[in-house]
């Protein structure tokens, strides 16, 4: 029997704390979006793994190096954000790029989607996205050469194998000719690496959702807004545009609902705001899609709305219990 | 059961099990008590003994000052020996009276139950018979009970909640008061109704006490005079919070920065109840409680009657001691509760619990990744993530207009954060800035 009278520790309260952690949360999305990996490596071959090795990598080696010249703590590579950009930019990219290019996307999406602004938490735009923006601006071709989805467990090579292809979305735009949403729906078409197979990130997203780690009104108002705005227009000329089913499920808009739209740093953190992103980015996909230069507007709806996050933040409060809306705090003192 | 709420909140695990179904014992006579002058919100009690003094179980030994102060009463035979200034919980610094304590004497004393004409008491008398015995809120806020209980004129005083909620993880004394002595806790509330006839009395028990609810609902009916119901709540914390309380069983909000007197409410514990009915039908003033002991690191947790002033670690002793691992001493619950680094600390009125953690360090913070857990679980609904972050920017004005002055300290948004950030800390380093530099 201790008869120890002294030494215990001295903290103010709480005194006992939720399971939770940062580094949980992280590698539970990561988690969630090992079905839709280990898919795309079975569509689009085993050349993909070596762009994911490069991408999380690279991302890693970027946080790393960043955080030794800011003369902060490398370790906190461990709370698995740098791989989780990593693995969405990849999952975001065509599949036959070269793994430059993905080393490239990593950094820039590292250095300046996160770290420059001060690390995880001080980002305004999804780190992912950013990388994509500037690989997409950058270097233009090999950003739009896509390949059909044919390897199965294929070669590992720079050369592409099949003809280039065009995606559904690009065949939307350009041809009015659309793909049937069975096919997108399980990825076998063409399109970036991770974002066609539209069940398996659904799939992983509803998980995400259950558990709390994703805002489920982000999901909606975005997959809403596209679905109603893509119908206004379907319903206006049906042959010109697209349904809005087919809008849901093509290109990267299923990634980008649940897994970068709802990227914690960079998505309001309110009920009202999450709304409010959610439909002004499904308002920037459809118009982008629809009447913008590119086939696909998911990476600069989010980016845009990643812009009025901060403001959304700063302006939206929760009404306080006992206070009638709008009353500043004063309270006893 | 359907049972009333209050919006949000968080469900920390309870570790209830550890203690409810063990009944009251009572810790045998220490050799000596440390009864500290300050043991109530409002001034520190002043001493009216000297050295050498005998005193007998009851004796007032300080007397409150001013309207908002409390008397305090020896629990025992004995002989004063000295009064020494050492910290409280939380480091204030308290003079405390040490009692050298009679056992023979002490342990051959009984309080006698008499029967009182509680008809011929008037609302004054009831009052003053309260304030005499020193009695304050035992469920941790210690405010004066008779001081709550005398509104300013042109305030009505409708209806009294029963707090039975003991939301805190680890506390099961209230659960065992309203097991195993409903009816001094409806005494008190008999008090209470002929001070202030109530319209309504509401007795609100969280739904993981069956056996309490069970107990209180049969001693309900040896009480057909007074206008009771009860009402299940559901196990959430913080449920026991006054204006959670007050909002689940009466549906009445009560606006920020007032007091439920404002809406008609007063609430009181189970435990201040009993005390109540104690004074007047003993002639026992506030001189011992039921408390909690527990945690993972006492061998033995058990549910106490404790004499006030009584030391942690004759509290210690009589649970088996530590276990190996012992590294965190609570006062209260573990979550509004306060730790102390020595057992060089006394039972106080207000101390429900005495925790004894394993845990030797706390997590590091890490950076916001604005999950808004923290907004989503407040019960104030505040939005902790921008109060602390203005606290550390030292953006006080901002603070204090996002009403950080609202927070009651509860807990709920630092136990919810995944970067285990300290937002209470945060919280209290703005409001203490505010209050001191008069913001």
């Amino acid at each position: 029997m201790s008869a120890r009278t002294e030494g215990f520790l001295l903290t103010s309260s709480p005194h006992q704390f939720s399971e939770s952690s940062t580094n949980r949360i992280m590698y539970v999305v990561i988690l969630t979006l090992l079905p839709a990996v280990i898919m795309s490596v079975l569509y689009f071959g085993a050349y993909v793994l070596l762009l994911y090795a490069v991408g999380i990598g690279a991302a890693m080696a970027t946080e790393v190096v960043t955080k030794l010249i800011r003369k902060k703590n490398w370790r906190t590579i461990s709370d698995g954000s740098a791989v989780i950009t990593g693995l969405l930019l990849v999952m975001s990219l065509p599949p036959r790029i070269s793994p430059l290019l993905v080393g490239l996307g990593s950094v820039v999406a590292i250095f300046i989607g996160k770290e420059l602004f001060g690390g995880l938490g001080a980002n305004v735009f999804n780190p992912a996205l950013v990388g994509r923006a500037f690989l997409a601006a950058a270097y233009p071709v090999p950003m739009t050469t896509w390949l059909a989805p044919n390897a199965l467990f294929g070669f590992l090579g720079r050369v592409p194998d099949a003809t280039t292809s065009a995606t559904p979305l690009s065949s939307a735009k350009f041809e009015h000719t659309f793909e049937s949403v069975g096919k997108l729906f399980l990825g076998q078409t063409g399109g970036s690496i991770g974002e066609t197979a539209a069940l398996f990130i659904i799939l992983g997203g509803l998980v995400l959702i259950l558990l709390r780690i994703v805002r489920w009104r982000t999901v909606v108002s975005y997959l809403g807004t596209v679905f109603l705005l893509g119908g206004l227009f379907w319903v206006i000329n049906p042959s010109l545009y697209p349904s809005p089913v087919f809008q849901l499920f093509a290109g990267g808009l299923m990634l980008g609902a649940f897994y970068m739209a709802t990227d914690m740093v960079t998505s309001p953190y309110t009920h009202l705001g999450s709304v409010i992103f959610g439909m002004g980015a499904g308002v920037l996909v459809v118009i982008i899609r629809l009447f913008g230069g590119f086939p696909e507007g998911v990476m600069y709806s989010i980016l845009l709305m990643n812009a009025i996050t901060p403001l959304l933040n700063r302006s939206i409060n929760n009404k306080v219990f006992g206070r009638r809306p709008n009353r500043r705090g004063e309270g006893r003192s | 059961m359907p049972s009333a709420t209050f919006r949000k909140g968080i469900h920390p695990f309870y570790f209830k099990r550890l203690t409810s179904e063990l009944p009251v014992e009572t810790l045998p006579l220490p050799e000596t008590l440390e009864i500290p002058l300050q043991q109530h919100l409002g001034a520190p009690a002043k001493m009216l003994k000297s050295r050498g003094d005998q005193v007998t179980p009851g004796e007032l030994i300080a007397e409150a000052v001013g309207m908002i102060s409390a008397n305090i009463h020896s629990p025992v035979y004995g002989e004063i020996k000295r009064v020494v200034q050492r910290p409280l919980p939380g480091g204030r610094m308290c003079d405390y009276v040490q009692i050298a304590v009679d056992r023979e004497r002490t342990e051959a004393h009984r309080w006698e139950r008499k029967e009182i004409e509680l008809e011929t008491l008037d609302r004054n008398a009831i009052l003053a018979k309260i304030r005499d015995a020193g009695i304050v809120g035992m469920g941790g806020a210690t405010f004066p009970t008779n001081v709550k209980l005398n509104p300013p004129p042109g305030i009505e005083l409708d209806t009294l909640v029963v707090n039975g909620a003991e939301c805190e993880p680890y506390l099961t004394c209230d659960h065992r008061l309203m097991v195993e002595n409903p009816r001094g806790i409806f005494d008190g509330i008999r008090i209470l109704f002929h001070a202030l006839a109530f319209k309504s009395v509401v007795f609100g028990i969280e739904q993981n006490k069956p056996a309490a609810i069970a107990a209180v609902r049969e001693a309900m009916s040896e009480y057909p005079e007074l206008p009771l119901s009860i009402v299940p709540l559901a196990t959430k914390y913080p449920q026991g919070g006054e204006k959670m309380l007050i909002y689940a069983v009466t549906g009445r909000t009560v606006p920020a920065g007032s007091l439920p007197l404002d809406v008609g409410v007063v609430v009181a514990n189970v435990g201040t109840l009993n005390a109540i009915s104690e004074a007047f039908y003993y002639g026992k003033p506030l001189v011992e409680r039921f408390l909690t002991v527990s945690g993972e690191a006492i061998r033995e947790p058990k549910n106490l009657r404790v004499l006030i002033g009584t030391q942690v670690d004759a509290v210690v002793d009589y649970c088996g001691g530590y276990s190996e691992d012992a590294g965190k001493i609570l006062f209260g619950g573990p979550m509004m509760g306060v730790s102390v680094p020595t057992t060089d600390y006394s039972v106080m009125k207000g101390t429900s619990g005495l925790l004894f953690l394993s845990v030797k360090e706390i997590p590091e913070e890490s950076p916001c990744i604005h999950c808004g857990r923290c907004a989503e679980v407040c019960p104030m609904n505040l939005m902790p993530l921008k109060l602390a972050a203005f606290a550390k920017a030292k953006r006080f004005e901002e603070a204090k207009a996002l009403n950080v002055n609202d927070c009651f300290e509860c807990g709920s948004c630092a136990w919810s954060c995944p970067a285990k950030i300290r937002l209470v800390s945060w919280i209290r380093y703005a409001k203490n800035y505010i209050r001191v530099k008069k913001i």
